[in-house]
């Protein structure tokens, strides 16, 4: 057997040999543990929400007169006057101080759930926290993946897969294996890189859907039907292929700087930075992240971060909106590169264990 | 003259850094089991992960019957390297460790696992095969090693210190396997600090010191270019005492001492054909020798004699 | 019988005191770091910052300028609680960066060469090695820190005199007892991470990853959960409410300061645990 069909039987056998190392390793552990939490915190959502639900429920058997009191209650009313309407109609509260001058009342009137922000002791912010409307989880889930999911957990799901498989092989002593197998360096590169693609797209995309389905999970079939009969279905497509996207685009960048740099943070550290500051870039340069392409895939808007300070926001720059071919060609396109330059590299590369 | 049947390093070096791997390193190997002998540090590995490709030649270049190491598709079909690193891609039982190089080749499963039983068979390792590497002694993971290396028959092996950590027993059964390969006509390259068992397998040594090859050849051929180191034979016979009156007549005879049970001389001679010739006149004037056998022609004394110092040192 | 003649006799020299032998760790270790020109440079930048404070320090201080040109002094130009937060956030990013050069080389290296039996064969405990590992960043992190800031203070109340002291001296306390509890969760979470996994590069990695996935990880608690309890696993935000309680400077971090310092504690107590779990003396054989 020669040419390209032993390289895909090697590439095969390679992937089959990886992928399995990849998922099932106890060191990977943390990559499992990074990317289902969003899916724990759904979940513990969804049941919390369901428990709020119960809960207005019995307000509103309880204290028939709870969505009157809310109406009552108007700004400037002092944490006394406010307290004693609440205990009056029966309505249960939770109250607590931060730092010296806020305080804030916590109440559900049965239909809403109702914060009141009391500054020196005059209420000075009425914020409706209905934690039921499925528009305000489908919101919550955009900023989680935009923000955490995508920029966090891929990209360092993606810095401990795809560095492993050859730096990792490297800092195990085991590398020089498959080096003096009859393999091209370059068949071995992407053998590796399709069993990274393998292990971190089951891995993340699983997590993104059982995400999306905890979500729902809070909500009524009524509404969850209502909407998967509308953009629903499109929107899961959409988050389980910029995450597939994600894992194509990061991986070839790390798997490359595991091959390229005996320490891979570097670059890991400089990528993250780069890729983190990409709503603060001019167009052009926006361009020259991976970022940018999978934002544009996302089909909701995540909102600006509060984190991010009020001065930073009004240096974000929106770019022009790209086509979707566009983005995932550029993504591919991205990864070719990244993985033609790698290529070079591998085939210089020594086994030099003691360096390491 | 290169042929595609011979192993060639053409004026090679390698540095790592500032440090000295090997330096201007010309050989030209032949089929049979070739030693690679030299302190720690002297380049041994060096030397055989030129060969594999592992690491690439500063200066000049290899062939590897022919081919060259950075072909690694073609290279390793005909080559295969048993490496001192002693680990494994985790979970693998040995078994599977075989029977995945061979995937690699390119054999189809059934192939490959048949192959892999028959390496592992000549190993004595079919029972243990099943479970995982982990699991086994020092010795045990020198042969699974061993059985990766030879699973698909290759024409040239390359084996560094492939005798450590086996018993006695599994030792001989080993060189055996050895002799077995360079039998069928292949290279086996053995890196070894064992000097007896380096005295017994090989057909030529190369003997490396600081990254230079310092001697290569069959070991006697080494030993005779040695002028400056005075032969010695001892000589088992009748009348030592008077032998040794009668040797130092000759000029070439720097040292003859007499063995404590008087039964035989050990004679240090600076030329020894010429001392052979006149053993047979002494046996003409009524000497009876018993055996006459050389005292330093073995790995040990060429290693003394060339490397001994600076071996030392270390 | 074996006669053996005798060669050798017993050290009788002075010793290093039990109490300071900690202090042979960071020695060697400084020696080993020093090596490396990049950290040398990296180092020496890290004093250009405070350099410049000591600059507008003294031009603040000395605005006669405005004043003889009968203009008054703009009211940006004065020191206070928001001036020393400002050095202390830009010292002590500068020392995380440290951290994440330095701390990966501290105990991984022991670990993965198995060099844990060596040390404790020898009249050195489990405790003075880790307390050696971390006086290694926390002399280094200490003169990059809270010992510019200390000098800074000692500036600025010999040029604005007795009343600015008795009106700010707790800005001194908040330098100090800032900066050494932000010294002392670095160096711990270096130490224990690097003892975790063994490897410098992971270590160095996981550096990085507990600051930014910590903080990743608080927003979407925050966001899905509807709660502000999110940051204390914020590792950045506890130390800023921390720094900003002691400067006593109102922030909206959504953390109580007693709720940071019950975060600051927990971290360290969990990096001591993992401490104790991994340096042992034993040989792990792959």
């Amino acid at each position: 057997m020669t040419g390209f069909a032993l390289w895909q039987r090697q590439i095969l056998t390679i992937v089959s040999l990886e992928w399995k190392k990849t998922l099932f390793a106890k060191r990977g552990l943390w990559v499992y543990a990074l990317a289902f939490l969003p899916a724990l915190l759904f979940g513990i959502n969804a049941i919390r929400v369901q428990n709020q639900r119960d809960a207005q429920m019995e307000i509103q058997r309880a204290a028939p007169n709870a969505a009157a009191v809310t109406a009552a209650i108007q700004t400037g009313m002092s944490v006394d006057d406010v307290t004693r309407k609440l205990v009056d109609d029966k309505v249960p509260f939770t109250k607590f101080k931060r730092r010296k001058k806020f305080e804030f009342v916590r109440y559900s009137d049965g239909t809403n759930t109702w914060e009141l922000m009391f500054v020196e002791g005059k209420l000075t912010e009425k914020r409706n926290r209905d934690e039921a409307r499925l528009s305000d989880s489908i919101r919550a889930f955009a900023g989680a993946f935009q923000y955490f999911f995508l920029r966090l957990a891929v990209f360092f799901g993606c810095v401990g897969i795809f560095m492993n498989l050859f730096r990792g092989e490297m800092l195990d002593q085991s590398l020089h294996h498959y080096l003096l197998a009859p393999v091209k360096r370059e068949v071995l590169m992407v053998g590796k890189y399709l069993a990274g693609l393998v292990a971190t797209i089951a891995i993340f995309c699983t997590s993104a859907a059982l995400q999306f389905a905890l979500m729902l999970g809070a909500h009524s079939s009524r509404e969850v039907n209502e909407y998967l009969a509308g953009e629903g279905w499109a929107h899961l497509v959409s988050y389980l292929g910029v995450t597939a996207l994600g894992c194509v685009g990061y991986g070839s960048i790390f798997l490359a700087a595991g091959i390229i740099m005996k320490n891979p943070l570097i670059p890991a550290t400089g990528i993250l930075f780069w890729e983190g500051m990409n709503w603060f870039l001019p167009t052009m340069l926006k361009q020259l992240s991976i970022i940018y392409y999978l934002q544009a895939l996302c089909p909701v808007v995540a909102p600006l971060s509060g984190d991010i300070p009020e001065p930073l926001k009004l240096l974000a720059t929106t770019a022009a909106p790209i086509a979707a071919p566009i983005a995932v060609m550029g993504v591919f396109a991205a990864a070719g590169m990244v993985l033609t330059f790698a290529s070079i590299y591998v085939r210089k590369l020594e086994i030099n264990y003691g360096a390491d | 003259m290169a042929t595609n049947e011979e192993i060639v390093f053409d004026n090679v070096s390698r540095f790592y850094g500032e440090v000295l791997g090997v330096n201007r390193v010309n050989l030209s190997i032949p089929p049979g089991i070739t030693s690679l002998v030299g302190p720690n540090g002297s380049g041994k590995t060096t030397l055989m992960n030129l060969m594999t490709g592992l690491v690439r030649a500063t200066r000049g270049s290899i062939s590897v019957r022919g081919i060259r190491p950075d072909e690694s598709e073609k290279l390793f079909r005909i080559l295969g390297y048993c490496t001192q690193f002693d680990s494994f891609p985790r979970g693998y039982t040995g078994f599977q460790f075989v029977h995945a190089s061979l995937m690699l080749q390119g054999w189809d499963a059934k192939v490959a696992e048949a192959k892999a039983w028959q390496a592992i068979e000549k190993v004595n390792l079919v029972e243990p095969a099943k479970r995982k590497v982990a699991a086994y002694s020092k010795g045990m993971r020198q042969r699974i090693r061993l059985a990766q290396a030879i699973a698909h028959q290759p024409q040239v092996l390359i084996l560094d210190e492939p005798l450590n950590g086996l018993d006695p027993l599994v030792r001989s059964e080993t060189i055996a396997l050895f002799r077995e390969q360079a039998e069928r006509g292949a290279h086996v390259i053995v890196s070894s600090h064992v000097l007896h068992e380096v005295d017994m397998i090989s057909d030529q040594v190369i003997l490396l010191a600081n990254g230079y090859v310092v001697a290569e050849g069959a070991i006697r051929g080494v030993r005779e270019e040695i002028s400056d180191r005075p032969h010695q034979i001892v000589i088992r016979c009748d009348k030592p005492s008077e032998m040794a009156s009668k040797i130092f007549q000759f000029d070439h005879v720097v040292e003859a001492r007499i063995h404590p049970d008087f039964q035989g001389i050990l004679v240090k001679t600076t030329n020894s054909s010429q001392f052979h010739k006149l053993l047979n006149r002494l046996v003409m004037e009524g000497i009876n020798i018993e055996t006459i056998a050389p005292a330093d022609d073995g790995v040990n004394s060429l290693y003394e004699y060339l490397i001994g110092d600076e071996g030392a040192q270390k | 019988m074996a006669v053996y003649k005798r060669t050798y006799t017993t050290y009788a020299g002075p010793l290093t005191p039990p109490r300071t032998r900690f202090l042979v760790l960071p020695r060697y270790c400084y020696e080993r770091l020093f090596q490396s020109r990049f950290l040398t440079g990296f180092l020496v930048a890290c004093f250009f910052f405070p350099l410049g404070c000591a600059g507008y320090i003294y031009l603040v201080n000395n605005l006669s300028v405005f004043t003889s040109m009968g203009v008054p002094a703009p009211e940006f130009l004065k020191i206070d609680s928001s001036f020393f937060r400002f050095l202390m956030n830009f010292q002590g990013a500068m020392a995380y960066i440290l951290t994440a050069l330095i701390g990966p080389s501290l105990i991984a290296p022991d670990l993965a060469n198995n060099a844990l039996p060596t040390y404790f064969s020898r009249p050195f405990s489990r405790t003075e090695y880790v307390i050696g590992k971390v006086s290694v960043l926390f002399i280094l992190l200490s003169i990059i820190t809270w010992v510019p800031g200390v000098l800074l203070f000692i500036l600025q109340v010999s040029q604005a005199g007795g009343d600015w002291l008795s009106n700010n001296w707790f800005i001194l306390r908040a330098v100090v007892l800032g900066q050494v509890a932000w010294i002392l969760l670095l160096s711990l979470l270096s130490v224990a991470l690097s003892a975790w996994v063994k490897w410098k590069v992971v270590a160095g990695a996981l550096i990085l990853g507990v600051f930014g996935i910590g903080a990743g990880l608080a927003g979407i608690i925050n966001s899905i959960l509807r709660t502000d309890y999110g940051a204390m696993i914020d590792l950045s935000r506890i130390m800023y409410t921390i720094w900003s309680d002691q400067l006593n400077i109102e922030t909206s971090t959504g953390l109580e300061p007693f709720e940071a310092w019950l975060s600051f504690i927990a971290v360290c107590v969990i990096c001591l645990l993992m401490l104790e779990r991994k340096i042992r003396p034993k040989e792990i054989v792959r």
